[in-house]
């Protein structure tokens, strides 16, 4: 075995300046796989936690058809006692109950329609990062104060800052005419335009009193305590909630994230392909030469007693060390590349503004990992394997005298 | 009027660890139309004398000229343009491009030189006639014997009418029959146009058709007569 | 030259010697080519339908707005110029297409429900060519005319209010003064729109039915310019600058939606670098290929200087081999990507992924759209990269000195 192997090896340096350009295509498209699939998921990651954390958790109990319906009759009775129990026998603090209606909020000089949410002071920072976005003033402390919080751009467009009076105006849950006079006592900074713009955050119990929820609210958001434990706990959750009451994942919440990144996902996996498969014609190329311009030595070979299915494992041999060759190094320049980054991060023009749009930083810093260092550069190894099975089977049709006429 | 004249000439060549002199001191006079065979045993320095002569290989010392024409100091461009007009080449083995037809190969050399069309097709049909190819213009040289190969390349040699052609070891691959039909071509091409044949060979049959013999030795020349030619 | 065609000759030739290797070659670089128009196309389908989308959405390739209106945009921030005069300014200018129209934030109230939603005061005619909105694929009707009394709102919004044609809305806003202005309307038709949020987003009535609902007289808020192209607006810009005073402000589409232009820079940023990426993938296996090839003719190139050949003539013989390749390898993958993309140009349904693909800006059904230009761009590209490619071993095939070459053995 192992003189076969040292044959493999000494065959492959006897066109060094071949091989190296083989490995070189590998060692090319292994950086580029490594830094991409590193970005990719780290993005992916942080699109996902960025946006479940603002607003909507990793999932949240509602009433049937409140997800695609939002009508305010859809409600969760008794959803800060049905919130306590979930955090009693889940033994969790990030657990908090809300409501939710519609309503016209109006400031001195300007009137704007905004999504009003009811939420617990003690524990919606557990669910949500906007408590802890407050650029001016405070978060809301007390369950029963007539206290709302709104963000930047809605306070702008109302011309309203910290200490002012908004005025509300909406329909009750059974559509009787809700008003209320509420203070101004925060306002938070997100940075997602939706956010921003169209919500404000009340205490829980006041809500209830100014829209006539009689105890009912719309959701208990709950968030894991990492993204891979939310679905074990959902099943946790669904065996204690009430029968009449359904619990979506994030991914039924916020369908459009999942599939903006399968979306992703599919188109970078397209190019990523083309990469491989263009590897892989180099590394045919390469060997087809190969063994074509040993076709008398082969002959000779083959006439002194050895089998061409030998000669064969012998081409794929060489074609592995080849390509162990351009996973290594392939493998260690990506991770370099990649490591790089993952200290100074990676910035583009334009992409500040794209990744607004998706809850994203503008600089992200790529995660190295062995799973994304290895696994492009993996499926590459495998395709070099592959491209090389034609040249390889091509030899069990060799005759002995017929090759050594070649040449 | 002297075909070619060297004066002097040396070349030295490193193989391994040692020094092999190829041409030492070597001094020698063709005129033009003779008929000359250059023997030595393999390495004895004929092939260097040859190059030298055809502006392949410059010599480290000396004179060499041809058609009174100083070439050891030419540049490359203008031994590239001497070659391709005034000499022609036959090489032992790869005489001819693979890709290229019989006549093609033929027409290759007057192609480079600018002849029209109408003219190259006219000439190297009627010097693959000559040689006796005949019907054989659109075979590729996979598709040859190791004569028919050799005719072409000779007739490649001569179709642009050279002064001088020189001739490396013509005979080593052939069978005795197509030797003897090869030099006899080489001899009336010399008697009809007075083109001047230089010939390196150590084949017996070859040398009984010169008319000049030289002997080299180790870079030198050792004899050189005149003979009566078969 | 004749020199060049005897090359072409030795050149073509010399690829076929060897025509595993080639056919290999050819191969790759059609798979490397189709890659890059194929993506291309894909990708500026998307592009050119995202940004349709989100102009006619602005709309519009230029706007006019009161200086502070894009900060604050509400009813005080009128423009200051009524129709009339706006129609003495532009009306001659020579535009595609021009339209004022009231764009306020209202809230709308069903029966059941409430929501907010962005309230346009239209002249239907005028907005024609712009709209997002299909005017023939209305259920029920389109406003008919700047005083029509209905509203057209979405078919989402429809279904979250649980209202239909034919039921009366209220729609409630703010007039100059602060005060609360509101009306009641009758639905008159649904509108469908590419993107579920314009939708959920939007409702239309007619101008002047706006302006005195909102009490603003015969002014207005917004005022939209359409050229002829998305990617040159500078025309139509200078002429709108020329035709106002500085009481207003005037911005190009991409200003107004600075996502959208920063895309579309990023895009044509991406498709070229996807290009670059693939050719030089495709370089190792080129340079090798040469590399070979050459190394095979060692003799024969030795022959041929003998010959008298000069070695610019062997340089350029090898280029013109390497550009053979490239040529009828791009050829075959140009085809490819035409035979693929064509049937594709009716839209390729991702509806699967339509949520995600709103996050993007994008709708749910892809249009492949094959440009001249950037099929010439990539195979120029290509060409040009593999001409720098081929540079290394043809230089190096014609340093060879005609001794040594005939003499290599192996």
């Amino acid at each position: 075995m192992n003189i076969v192997l040292r044959l493999a090896w000494r065959n492959l340096w006897r066109h060094a300046r071949r091989t190296w350009l083989t490995i070189g295509a590998m060692v090319f498209s292994n950086t580029l796989l490594v830094f991409m699939i590193s970005i990719q998921f780290s993005m992916y990651g942080l699109m996902i936690d960025n946006t479940l954390q603002v607003f909507s958790g990793h999932m949240q109990v509602q009433a049937p058809g409140y997800k695609d319906d939002q009508k305010m009759r859809q409600v969760v009775p008794d959803v800060q006692p049905l919130a306590a129990r979930l955090r009693d026998e889940l033994d969790s603090e990030t657990i908090a109950a809300r409501g939710w209606a519609f309503g016209l909020a109006s400031s001195a000089d300007r009137s704007y329609g905004v999504g009003i949410y009811g939420v617990e002071p003690e524990f919606e920072a557990n669910v949500s990062n906007i408590p802890g976005l407050i650029e001016d003033g405070r978060y809301l402390e007390q369950n029963d104060a007539m206290e709302i919080v709104i963000g930047t751009m809605l306070a702008r467009n109302l011309r309203i800052g910290v200490g002012g009076e908004l005025t509300i105006l909406g329909s009750g849950v059974d559509g009787s005419f809700a008003a209320a006079v509420v203070n101004v006592v925060g306002i938070f900074e997100s940075g997602v335009k939706e956010i921003d713009r169209n919500i404000a955050e009340m205490p829980l119990a006041a809500f209830q009193e100014v829209f006539y929820m009689n105890g009912a609210g719309h959701q208990v958001v709950i968030m894991a305590p990492t993204l891979s434990e939310a679905p074990g706990l959902k099943t946790k959750v669904e065996a204690i909630v009430p029968a009449g009451l359904v619990v979506h994942d994030w991914d039924a919440l916020q369908p459009g994230l999942k599939q903006a990144i399968q979306a992703d996902m599919s188109s970078a996996f397209f190019m990523y392909g083309i990469l491989v498969i263009l590897v892989a014609f180099s590394v045919l190329n390469t060997q087809l030469m190969s063994v074509l311009e040993r076709t008398h030595e082969f002959g000779v070979v083959m006439a002194l007693g050895m089998k061409p299915g030998r000669l064969g494992r012998l081409v794929m041999l060489e074609t592995a060390l080849m390509g162990l060759l351009g996973f290594m190094l392939g493998a260690i320049a990506g991770a370099l590349f990649t490591y790089w980054f993952s200290v100074n991060g990676l910035s583009y023009p334009g992409m500040e503004e794209m990744a607004a749009n998706f809850n994203l930083p503008g600089r992200v810093y790529p995660e190295v990992t062995l799973l994304k260092t290895a696994f492009g550069p993996f499926v590459v190894f495998l395709f070099t394997l592959l491209a090389a099975v034609y040249p390889a089977w091509r030899l069990r049709r060799l005759h002995p005298v017929e090759a050594m006429r070649a040449n | 009027m002297t075909a070619v004249r060297c004066v002097d000439i040396c070349k030295t060549y490193r193989q391994g660890d040692q020094d092999i002199k190829a041409l030492d001191h070597l001094n020698i006079e063709i005129e033009t139309g003779e008929f000359v065979c250059l023997m030595s045993p393999s390495g004895g320095g004929k092939t260097t004398l040859l190059n030298a002569i055809g502006g392949l290989d410059i010599p480290d010392s000396g004179e060499v000229w041809v058609a009174d024409k100083r070439i050891d100091q030419m540049s490359k461009g203008e031994l590239a343009d001497l070659r391709l007009a005034n000499i022609g080449f036959v090489f032992q083995a790869y005489n001819l491009i693979p890709v290229l037809t019989a006549q093609e190969n033929v027409e290759f050399v007057m192609q480079v030189q600018g002849v029209p069309a109408a003219e190259r097709r006219e000439k190297s049909l009627a010097i693959l006639d000559e040689v006796g190819l005949k019907g054989l213009e659109d075979r590729r040289p996979a598709e040859m014997s190791g004569g028919q190969q050799q005719r072409v390349a000779v007739a490649r040699a001569i179709v642009s009418r050279p002064e001088l052609v020189l001739a490396d070891e013509p005979t080593a691959n052939l069978d005795s029959k197509t030797s003897d039909e090869l030099m006899g071509l080489f001899k009336e091409l010399n008697e009809h146009h007075n083109t001047t044949f230089i010939i390196a060979t150590h084949d017996q049959r070859v040398m009984r058709y010169a008319k000049r013999l030289v002997r080299m030795l180790d870079g030198r020349i050792v004899d050189d007569i005149e003979q009566n030619a078969a | 030259m004749r020199m060049l065609l005897v090359l072409c000759r030795l050149a073509w030739r010399y690829l076929w010697r060897n025509h595993r290797r080639t056919i290999v070659m050819l191969g790759a670089i059609a798979v490397g080519a189709w890659a890059m128009i194929f993506m291309t196309a894909l990708t500026r389908g998307m592009v050119d339908q995202m940004v349709a989308d989100g102009i006619s959405v602005i709309p519009g390739h230029v706007q006019v707005h009161n200086p502070d209106y894009l900060d604050d945009p509400s009813i005080s921030n009128r423009i200051a110029m009524t129709d009339e005069e706006l129609t003495q300014r532009f009306g001659d200018a020579g535009f595609k297409a021009w339209a004022s129209r009231v764009r306020v934030p209202a809230v709308i109230t069903s029966e059941r429900e409430s929501r907010g939603v962005t309230l346009l005061g239209i002249d239907p005619e005028a907005e024609r060519e712009f709209s997002f909105v299909d005017y023939d694929d209305v259920d029920g009707r389109f406003l008919e005319s700047p005083d029509d009394n209905g509203v057209v709102i979405g078919a989402k919004l429809a279904n979250t209010l649980e209202t239909e044609v034919g039921k009366r809305v209220v729609l409630m806003s703010q007039d100059p003064d602060n005060e609360i202005a509101d009306r009641g309307f009758r639905v008159v038709g649904l509108f469908h729109a590419n993107m579920e949020t314009y939708e959920e987003t939007y409702a239309f009535i007619g101008k002047r039915t706006a302006q005195k609902m909102l009490r603003i007289g015969d002014t207005t808020t917004e005022i939209v310019f359409l050229g002829d192209d998305y990617r040159n607006v500078e025309p139509i810009y200078e002429k709108v600058v020329a035709a106002v005073d500085d009481t207003v402000k005037v911005s190009r589409w991409n200003e107004v939606d600075t996502y959208l232009g920063t895309m579309l820079g990023m895009m044509d940023g991406f498709m070229l670098i996807w290009v670059i990426v693939i050719f030089l993938a495709l370089s190792f296996g080129l340079v090798n290929t040469l590399v070979m090839a050459v190394f095979e003719r060692i003799r024969e190139i030795g022959l041929m200087l003998a010959l008298g050949m000069k070695p610019a003539m062997i340089l350029g013989q090898i280029i013109i081999e390497s550009m053979m390749l490239l040529a009828v390898g791009l050829f075959i993958g140009d085809v490819l990507a035409f035979a693929t993309v064509k049937p594709l140009e009716g839209g390729i349904d991702i509806s699967v992924v339509a949520k995600g693909m709103e996050m993007f800006g994008a709708s749910s059904v892809l249009y492949p759209k094959l440009y001249l230009d950037d099929v010439i761009l990539a195979n120029v590209v290509v060409l040009f990269l593999g001409f720098l490619a081929s540079l290394s071993p043809a230089w190096r095939a014609s340093r060879y000195e005609p001794v040594e070459a005939i003499t290599k053995v192996g």
